[in-house]
């Protein structure tokens, strides 16, 4: 059932639960809810599930106080002192990791993972880089600037907030400016990725006569692809997000890709073994499914029952043709 | 199917299948990795469960939810076209059983009351006020209209607008522990 279906389905149902409990309910009501009831399963399913959730909250009751005046605001929202103290709190952390980050001013370290590794950077301002599979990012701090080059690659950045400094990634020929922002940044061989998570960012391009691109500022939910002839920019589901950053945890998220797209996936992950799409006429297979970065043998395996494919090992390299 | 027949199938549907509905949701989820597309799932999963003739001959109502679930997703994967090959997802099936026992059950009661109590304070103010007077302090609908100067109707309209909210709230906090990684801010992006 469509999601807006569902929801109008869910809302009368819920409407059906809220007047069934009135004491003053009338025959005539009585009767429009058991026809609405026997139209369907659907209907009849929802409004077991609203009812459940109505009469769960009948539990409230035990807060209802002695005094004999009923007081519409007695669950209003009360005021928290908690998130004041959390800042302090991340207030004292920062100066206190500053004050480490002064003994390596001059120094502009580099981190990079092996093919097939995943690894967690936690930088000395807080901000947290998430390298995947073969990549590499050098960090140049400075005072006015927060700077990272990702060489190769994919990472996710978390960034610390901090107005003071403007925290950049260049990737290629593009700058990716941030403040308080989650973002993920992928060096393609003809492009740069770009997928903001939370916050936003500006897409810059550096080359000389770069020109100004289209839509350089993201927003959350904004997925960017930047190349030579220029950038383009759309959003995004977050279920098609959380796809694309399915490697954080060793995962490979396939939703209608091409076999071609998805061998290419893998192959990023495998230091011994490659896929070769051998056949043409397979290539254009479309593939759903979750599946572990490490688990080639097993995507093999599930390509095999599914399609008529068949493949071939030969010495590090498996081929992928048509079968019969 | 006579009257009281039909009582025993929903008193069946409301006894063994409705408190699955975390479970069945993150097997869902599992599948799909889509929350909405998972919710409108889970609703069409409860509608074919609810129409289960044989249900008396149900021996274990979790394992029919699950196998009805699947049925479920991979129905729509065909309607959409994608071949779905995952088979790592079926792993969820075995998470079930552990999930079933659960000796946490006790705590979770104990929380149940605070865990209610905060969901109604995040409601919005009018709702929330109406909510509570009919929740809390149990008034009918007409009264509530006259202590507030509403119509009975936008009374109503206020009730069913907390409820499905209170409902989305609930199916929120009851997704089992996410595998995720020790950041959170994916969850967070998503309720502002």
């Amino acid at each position: 059932m469509a999601t807006a279906e569902r929801e109008t389905v869910r809302e009368a149902a819920a409407s059906w639960a809220v007047r069934l409990s009135d004491p003053h309910l009338t025959d005539e009501t009585r009767a429009a809810f058991e026809a609405w009831r026997a139209a369907s399963p659907a209907h009849e399913a929802a409004f077991e599930r609203e009812r459940a959730v109505w009469d769960r909250f009948d539990r409230l009751r035990a807060l209802r106080p002695a005094a004999p005046e009923p007081d519409p605001d007695l669950l209003a929202p009360r005021p928290v002192a908690q998130p004041a103290m959390r800042w302090a709190a991340a207030v004292v952390g920062a100066v206190a990791l500053s004050g480490i980050g002064l003994w390596s001013v001059n120094a502009s370290p580099a981190y990079a993972t092996a093919v097939g590794e995943r690894r967690l950077v936690v930088l000395e301002d807080g901000t947290r880089v998430e390298l995947n599979t073969d990549s590499k990012i050098v960090v140049r701090y400075r005072a006015g600037k927060r700077e990272v080059k990702l060489v190769r690659g994919e990472a996710l950045f978390e960034v610390a907030p901090d107005a003071a400094r403007p925290f950049v990634v260049a990737a290629r020929d593009r700058r990716v400016e941030a403040g308080a922002a989650a973002f993920n940044v992928r060096v393609q061989p003809r492009a740069v990725q770009v997928i903001v998570a939370r916050g936003q960012v500006e897409v810059a391009d550096t080359t000389p006569f770069g020109a100004v691109e289209d839509e350089a500022r993201l927003a959350a939910g904004v997925m960017g692809l930047y190349g030579e002839a220029g950038g383009v920019a759309q959003p995004v589901t977050g279920a098609r997000i959380d796809q694309a950053l399915a490697w954080r945890h060793g995962q490979i998220a396939l939703n209608g890709q091409t076999l071609e797209a998805a061998v290419e996936e893998f192959n990023r992950y495998s230091k011994d073994r490659q896929l070769v799409v051998a056949d043409p006429a397979i290539g254009g297979y479309r593939l759903g499914g979750y599946f572990r970065v490490d688990d080639m043998a097993g995507f093999v395996r599930a390509l095999q029952t599914t399609f008529p494919v068949k493949a071939t090992a030969e010495d590090k390299t498996i081929y992928l043709s048509a079968a019969g | 199917m006579d009257h009281t027949e039909q009582e025993a199938r929903r008193a069946w549907f409301r006894r063994e299948i409705l408190p699955l509905e975390a479970e069945l949701r993150g097997y869902i989820r599992r599948l799909t990795h889509d929350p909405v597309a998972a919710e409108d799932l889970l609703h069409d999963t409860f509608a074919r469960i609810i129409a289960a003739e044989s249900w008396r001959e149900v021996d274990s109502p979790a394992g029919f939810a699950i196998r009805t679930a699947r049925n479920v997703v991979y129905d729509s994967l065909r309607r959409q076209k994608v071949v779905a090959i995952d088979y790592v997802a079926d792993v969820g099936v075995f998470g079930l059983a552990d999930d079933t026992a659960d000796p946490e059950t006790a705590l979770v009661a104990r929380d149940e009351l605070k865990r209610l109590r905060a969901i109604v304070e995040a409601l919005p103010t009018q709702q929330r006020r109406v909510f509570t007077l009919r929740k809390v302090y149990g008034l009918p609908p007409g009264e509530i209209a006259e202590r507030l100067g509403l119509s009975v109707s936008t009374v109503e309209k206020h009730l069913v607008k907390a409820v499905r909210a209170c409902a989305d709230a609930l199916a929120r906090d009851d997704l089992p522990p996410p595998k995720r990684s020790p950041w959170a801010w994916r969850r967070q992006s998503e309720k502002r």
